[in-house]
């Protein structure tokens, strides 16, 4: 045991061993895992910032059961404005020691508000402007960081007495247990896929960087054993090496991770921004890094020295290395696909699939990548005959080691297939989102929406007065149902209301129109005896005898009032569609301010203000933190692949000078290191690629979503790789003249 | 062959040794086995015979006599023709054979004594001693593996008196200040 | 005729001075030996003769063009097609196989692989090495890979062969070898030998010998 320490303690002395050079790959190494390190502390902190954002929106929600006279009064609103939704409570006290919801110091009294911070600060801006009318109440404080979810959340709590004159909801406190909303499900596939495909990487370059001058190393356990050291001891002592980079490494990344926390309330998009305070690593998460990372290390380092055989004159290295095997390389890859096509069509808009079979299946994909690219890289540079002096000494060159390369190469495979699937699914996501926007009815309407049996007298009058309205339409909505499961949804309205919502000709006063739902299938026969609302207890209804046809993005019956008859009022909502005058800019909001005084019985939607802007920037975000998450990994990559250059032009210095003193243009020399480090990359990006589009592909597929490529993308992240190459050899040149310098020819 | 040798080179030393001033006979005894005759001393006779043959060929000639009688009394002193002959022997390499040194050794020390380029002495024996070698490197290449055998044993050698020319090269300035001294 | 022509060559490394002056002149088809201790600048004066190294001052005449005043470009060219080179060791490209080595030269002055490989092949024969021809270097014996080397060095038909230490990683039996069938090889082909070494068994190859001391050359034969 005592032994088993003190070669450890030689490994870690010869890690640090003084010398500039160990120095720097320390460093190297140290960077290189604790990029890594912060990437997975990070995303071991994302599950608990998202609980806690959860677990703050539960305890400011109104919690209605209690016993004796409610306290407070409390209506919920949404309101609209541009892109952004502010969500905000009415409230009227009617007790002195009602309860306050969280982050709110003082109850606000009638015509009192309290702001978050981010929708004061838009309200003070000139970008608040036309918002500053729907808020006229006096400021009389903030909400604290406990009352928000998020330091970009737009919310407020105001006090308004006119709550009690139509009801409102009961509160006798703040607080509820909600279970967790949940994430659209091709959101979820969306991180499901991003976080294995940012993660994989990671943990592959824990792999390179701990092998980092590897070859170095060898050396010097050589002359350990040329002193005695055993074959399992000199095991020890690399071990040893390899666990300072990792402590290193696992250091810097913590130190990484800190130091970016505080800037995440900075995220300029609401949703994704996160108070730096709620942004901790869950202790557990944080355990199995500091444990996998200097595991992963002194794994990968060891299982690298597999085939190298140490002995006390130098380093052996198996020359003719068993002929690499296709067909178990294979399995990874098709047992994924084969996992993720077994899920195919299996998400919908509300259903989740397995989980465990997406996620092993985009694992295992990845997984294969790394696993399939040191066959096909010696497959292909044993293939290449002929060429030109330069690609002849390139490929010999990767013929008697193709695994070194193809084992970098893998680690940027991997990333840059991540990054095309994860483009691909976000041009799928994009495309989708946004053609159902485009697909929306009538741009030029404002629809406002009042709830089931709440009248609200003047709205309409208030809604025709806004300057920006040129007209004002009525509809009621309900919906029937024959039997358990045939639903139908019901429009009723004027000729001219319903042609806002659905395409009719011939309309007259007494006809009735249906449209079939974009699933295809009548749900319902003309004259069919139907439930109106709730099916067990609501009132029974004849549909009318005919209807004509009619297209509609949600089908259902488009009746005319006469056709209506037999509806009660009381079991439909109202929907007026103000026509609005979109040549005044902001048309929308100054009808929205026309109808300012009924902030909660109202929801307010204009599809013209379309959210392409906004979705458009979570995505740009999104893209931002894909390409920069790229970008570092095929910088560790790049500088994985330099150092592995510059270490073969230092072993290969003699020929290489020699061959310079010959008469062999530098060039040609130069031309050799591009093609040596350029083949490798670009198999790899050709598979990454395909297998990047593949796996994408597949992921629309399960989510059933239209696939979609994202060419210039692609083209980017390829353009990245090859720039890489050109860096890398770029950056081995000086090394190259000096050793082609005529002192490269000095013996030692 | 081990005996004429330096029996050959006596009278140039002592020539040599001449040319830094007259001395007495017996001056320059101990003046030769000082540098020279480490263990082998020279013994009066023979310094008086080489001494008498020299000054017969007039490479020396007495330079007075101090009071007293025979021959211990007399000093010698080098003539022009004594200072000509010590330089064509110095620059005339010896012929390469084998057991040089003592001449070789003699010569470097009388050429650093007297003022002139060891280096030149040691050059020059090396030329006349890579010469022999092409000759022998050229018989070998002729020859069948009897005279190849033959052939390396005297180059082997050879070279061995060459590995001694450099290294006594690389260190003839050390020499010259302890001969000097 | 005279080939190769240096005169009053200076190099210097920061503070040491390579060489100081130093001079020499090589004849068609001769062969010249370069003795000198070691650290003399015995390699430095090959280096700058060949061209590989630009002197600090003085002058390298081939044939009737000036070597310093030549750019790398046309210096690398001349270096393939006039001269070549044969080091001590670790000359060989490890990743190629010897008869790729050998072809190497050829092919970068534009051969085709097959003709350069036929070539290449013939002088591997005559050099006694045609056996190693589809082995790597590192799978040679040193003499086999010193002869490959020097295969390397004389398929472009060069006129000067530079030799730096040819034999110093051999023992004496392979070393001779290598000089033998390198000296002959050379007289065949009328290729002028510029042999740099320490050993006077390699340097009693040669038809005469330059000696380098303390950055300056004494040519025994033109100094005087």
């Amino acid at each position: 045991m005592n032994r088993t320490i003190s070669d450890l303690a030689l490994g870690v002395r010869l890690a640090v061993g003084g010398s500039r050079k160990s120095w720097v790959r320390l460093a190297l190494q140290g960077l290189g895992i604790g990029m890594c390190v912060a990437v997975l502390v990070l995303a071991a902190s994302i599950p608990g910032a998202f609980a806690a954002r959860d677990a703050k929106g539960n305890l400011s929600e109104p919690q209605p059961q209690g016993t004796g006279p409610a306290p407070l009064l409390v209506e919920n609103a949404y309101v609209a404005y541009r892109s952004d939704y502010i969500q905000g409570r009415y409230l009227k006290v009617l007790k002195a020691d009602a309860p306050r919801p969280p982050g709110v110091e003082k109850l606000p009294g009638d015509g009192e508000i309290v702001l978050s911070p981010a929708l004061a600060e838009l309200l003070a801006s000139p970008k608040g402007e036309l918002l500053r009318p729907r808020f006229p109440q006096r400021v009389v404080g903030t909400i604290g960081q406990a009352g928000l979810t998020g330091p970009k959340d737009y919310t407020f709590y105001a006090g308004d007495d006119r709550i009690g004159e139509s009801g409102g909801t009961k509160a006798y406190g703040f607080g509820v247990h909600y279970g967790g909303g949940g994430i659209a499900p091709i959101l979820w596939l969306l991180s499901v896929v991003g976080i294995v495909v940012l993660l994989f990487p990671v943990l592959v370059f824990v792999g390179v960087a701990a092998r980092l001058a590897a070859a170095q190393r060898d050396r010097r356990l050589a002359a350990l054993r040329l002193v005695g050291a055993g074959a399992s001891r000199v095991r020890l002592i690399a071990s040893g090496e390899a666990l300072v980079g990792a402590l290193v490494g696992l250091a810097v990344g913590f130190g990484i991770f800190y130091a970016i926390r505080p800037f995440v309330d900075k995220i300029s998009i609401a949703q994704l921004a996160i108070f730096p305070s709620d942004l901790t690593p869950s202790l557990g998460l944080v355990l199995l890094v500091v444990v996998a990372v200097p595991v992963l290390a002194v794994f990968t380092s060891l299982f690298a020295m597999r085939r190298t055989i140490i002995e006390p004159l130098g380093v052996v290295r198996q020359q003719k290395p068993v002929r690499r095997r296709l067909w178990w390389r294979l399995v990874p890859a098709i047992v994924g696909a084969a996992l993720l096509g077994s899920q195919m069509g299996k998400i919908n808009d509300t259903d989740r699939p397995e989980q465990w079979p997406v996620v092993i299946g985009v694992v295992l994909l990845m997984l294969g990548i790394p696993v399939l690219l040191p066959w096909l890289v010696e497959r292909v540079v044993f293939r290449i005959r002929g060429g030109s002096p330069a690609l002849q000494l390139a490929v010999r060159r990767l013929q008697l080691d193709s695994g070194t390369a193809a084992r970098v190469v893998g680690g940027v495979a991997v990333v840059l297939a991540g990054t095309v699937t994860l483009q691909m699914i976000l041009a799928g996501v994009e495309q989708e989102v946004v053609s159902k926007e485009k697909r929306q009815a009538n741009l030029a309407v404002l629809t406002v929406s009042t709830d089931e049996n709440v009248a609200v007298p003047g709205l309409r009058e208030a809604l025709e007065k806004a300057a920006t309205v040129r007209s004002v339409q009525e509809i009621s909505r309900t919906g029937a149902s024959a039997g358990e499961a045939n639903y139908v949804g019901i429009v009723i309205g004027p000729c001219d209301a319903l042609k806002t919502q659905a395409t009719i000709t011939n309309c007259a006063d007494g006809k009735a129109y249906y449209a079939p739902d974009s699933g295809g299938g009548r749900a319902v026969e003309p004259g069919a005896e139907l439930t109106l609302g709730d099916p067990r207890k609501g009132v029974r209804w004849k549909a009318p005898a005919q209807w004509e046809p009619a297209t509609a993005r949600n089908g259902g019956l488009y009746l005319t009032p006469a056709a209506a008859a037999g509806i009660p009022v009381d079991n439909t909502s109202r929907e007026f569609m103000a026509e609005l005058d979109l040549s005044v800019p902001d048309a929308a909001e100054h009808a929205r301010n026309a109808i300012a005084a009924y902030p909660w019985q109202t929801f307010t939607s204009f599809a013209g203000q379309n959210d392409i802007p906004e979705m458009e920037r979570v995505f740009g975000l999104v893209r931002q933190g894909l390409y920069a998450g790229t970008a570092i990994t095929l910088l560790l990559a790049g500088a994985s692949m330099l150092l592995m250059a510059l270490e073969q032009v230092r072993e290969r210095r003699r020929p290489l000078a020699v061959l310079a003193a010959s008469g062999v243009p530098r060039g040609t020399l130069a031309r050799s290191l591009l093609w040596q480090n350029g083949v490798p990359l670009v198999l790899s990006t050709a598979v990454s690629v395909a297998t990047g589009i593949g796996l994408g592909a597949l992921s629309m597929k399960v989510s059933d979503a239209e696939i979609a490529f994202d060419w210039p993308g692609i083209a980017l992240v390829t353009a990245a790789s090859a720039a890489l190459v050109l860096a890398v050899t770029a950056l081995t040149l000086p090394s190259l003249r000096r050793a082609t310098g005529a002192l490269g020819l000095r013996t030692e | 062959m081990v005996c004429i040798v330096p029996l050959m080179s006596i009278g140039h030393a002592l020539l040599g040794l001449l040319e830094g001033g007259p001395r007495h006979g017996y001056d320059l005894k101990r003046a030769y086995d000082e540098r020279f005759g480490q263990d082998r001393p020279l013994h009066y006779g023979q310094v008086y015979s080489t001494l008498s043959r020299l000054l017969k060929n007039g490479l020396v000639t007495e330079a007075g006599v101090e009071a007293g009688d025979g021959p211990e009394r007399k000093r010698y002193a080098i003539t022009d023709a004594g200072v000509t002959d010590v330089e064509r022997w110095l620059s005339t390499p010896e012929k390469p054979e084998p057991y040089l040194q003592n001449t070789l050794y003699a010569k470097v020390v009388l050429a650093l004594l007297s003022g002139r380029s060891a280096v030149e002495v040691l050059d020059t024996q090396r030329s006349a001693h890579l010469g022999t070698m092409r000759e022998l490197t050229r018989r070998k290449a002729d020859g069948d593996l009897a005279d190849q055998l033959i052939c390396d044993f005297a180059l082997f050698h050879l070279e061995a008196d060459l590995r001694w020319l450099e290294l006594t090269a690389a260190r003839v300035d050390q020499l010259a200040v302890e001969v000097k001294r | 005729m005279t080939l190769l022509r240096a005169e009053g060559l200076v190099k210097s490394f920061g503070k040491t001075h390579a060489l100081d002056g130093a001079g020499i002149t090589i004849r068609a088809g001769e062969v010249v030996a370069v003795m000198g201790p070691s650290g003399s600048g015995k390699s430095t004066l090959l280096h700058c003769l060949a061209g590989i190294l630009p002197p600090d001052s003085g002058t390298v005449h081939y044939r009737d063009r000036e070597l310093t005043s030549m750019n790398d470009g046309d210096r690398s060219e001349l270096r393939r097609t006039e001269f070549g080179f044969v080091f001590q060791f670790g000359q060989l490209v490890p990743e190629l196989t010897c008869l790729e080595n050998v072809a190497l030269p050829l092919r970068l002055s534009g051969m085709k692989r097959k003709d350069a490989e036929r070539a290449a092949n013939e002088w591997l024969a005559r050099l006694e090495v045609d056996g190693v021809a589809d082995q790597r270097p590192g799978e040679t014996s040193g003499g086999q890979g010193q002869r490959v080397a020097v295969a390397r060095a004389l398929v472009t038909g060069p006129k000067v062969i530079f030799a730096d230490e040819p034999t110093g990683a051999l023992d004496s039996l392979n070393g001779e070898r290598v000089m033998h069938l390198l000296t002959t090889a050379a007289r065949e082909t009328g290729a002028a030998v510029v042999l740099v070494t320490h050993e006077p068994r390699v340097a009693a190859y040669s038809d005469r010998e330059v000696v380098v001391r303390d950055g300056r050359s004494r040519d025994v034969e033109f100094a005087r």
